[in-house]
């Protein structure tokens, strides 16, 4: 069995040991000093209960403190992240696409907006829809708060090839009912990519001319001036995209 | 060939959760999973298959990793 010895340990045996000696020693004083007005039990407890309602209140205002300068923390780190990504500065350029509806779409045209963005492709097995489904519960959620805009979702095609119009029509009819559709030639889908530095590369045909494209997943935030604002990845739940969402909705807007 | 729409998704992920199911509860043996096996490729895609095929074995890796360890590769053998 060890026997715990050496100079910490000794310092704790004569911490354990010296309160219950300065207690009694301060509640001796108390006594004497109030010996001759009071009553003896009334002294010592009024003392003790303003030094316990003194010590909560100590105690309240330093959690006080110590959560506001928390806060205050979060803010600013959320503020540089931020700073940061505006500095990464995505999405500076134009795109000009083709909607599922056969409109013809410019970056342009969703300046004003907020908009939810994600590049997939129709042929996708479970990632693409997943994560439309999220995007869409997202924008759900944010749908219910009047106070804030309306958000516009947005799906880019990385599949130029097969998600022609036809196929983007009826791909997003399964998501939320704002969700438009985007697809254009090769070129403009490849520039509209590049823009977001998004990656995407096709792989080896079957022998059903099927192939899947490997491509990065994440959807992007704009803010109404068509800025890139943030990003969401596979592990952000809808409810915490809606929470980011809003937290810039509201900080955009003091601006 | 057109894309598989929400509900022939739904129909296809189905397929592969009882054949992942079977092989969950059959020690991963193929013999013993062939209905689910066929069933599964009847309603996906052939690159769908294919994917999910390389998703599970890539769950077994990691899962088996996390729990086993893993001993990493010895390097080169001759000064180069």
């Amino acid at each position: 069995q060890a026997v715990h010895s050496g100079p910490i340990t000794e310092l704790h045996r004569r911490k354990q040991l010296a309160p219950p000696i300065r207690m009694t020693q301060m509640l001796c004083q108390s006594r004497s000093q109030s010996q001759g007005s009071d009553p003896l039990n009334s002294g010592v407890t009024v003392k003790l209960r303003t030094r316990l309602l003194v010590s909560l209140l100590f105690g309240g205002g330093l959690l006080g403190a110590w959560a506001y300068v928390y806060w205050e923390k979060q803010q600013r780190r959320w503020q540089q992240r931020t700073e940061q990504l505006r500095k990464v500065a995505l999405g500076q350029g134009t795109f000009s696409l083709v909607d599922h509806t056969g409109r013809r779409r410019t970056k342009q045209d969703f300046l004003g907006s907020w908009v939810l963005l994600y590049f997939g492709f129709t042929h996708c097995p479970d990632i693409c829809p997943d994560e439309l489904d999220k995007l869409s519960a997202a924008v759900a959620v944010l749908d219910q708060d009047a106070s804030l805009p309306p958000v516009q979702p947005l799906f880019i095609t990385v599949d130029p090839e097969r998600d022609g119009v036809p196929a983007l029509a009826r791909y997003v009819k399964d998501f939320h009912p704002r969700l438009i559709g985007l697809t254009g030639t090769p070129e403009e889908v490849k520039h509209a990519g590049r823009d977001y530095r998004v990656y995407a590369s096709p792989g080896p045909k079957d022998q059903d001319g099927d192939y899947i494209v490997d491509h990065s997943i994440l959807i992007y935030l704009l803010s109404p001036d068509g800025l890139f604002l943030d990003y969401y990845n596979r592990m952000k739940s809808s409810e915490q995209i809606a929470d980011s969402v809003r937290n810039h909705m509201r900080s955009y807007q003091r601006l | 060939m057109t894309a598989p729409n929400s509900a022939e998704r739904r129909v296809c992920w189905d397929a592969r959760d009882l054949l992942w199911k079977c092989l969950d509860d059959n020690h991963d043996s193929a013999e013993a999973c062939q209905k689910q096996q066929s069933h599964f490729q009847d309603k996906c895609p052939a690159q769908w298959v294919r994917y999910f095929s390389k998703r599970r074995d890539f769950l077994k890796y990691k899962e088996r990793i996390q729990t086993e360890g893993f001993t990493p590769a010895e390097g080169p053998r001759e000064k180069s």
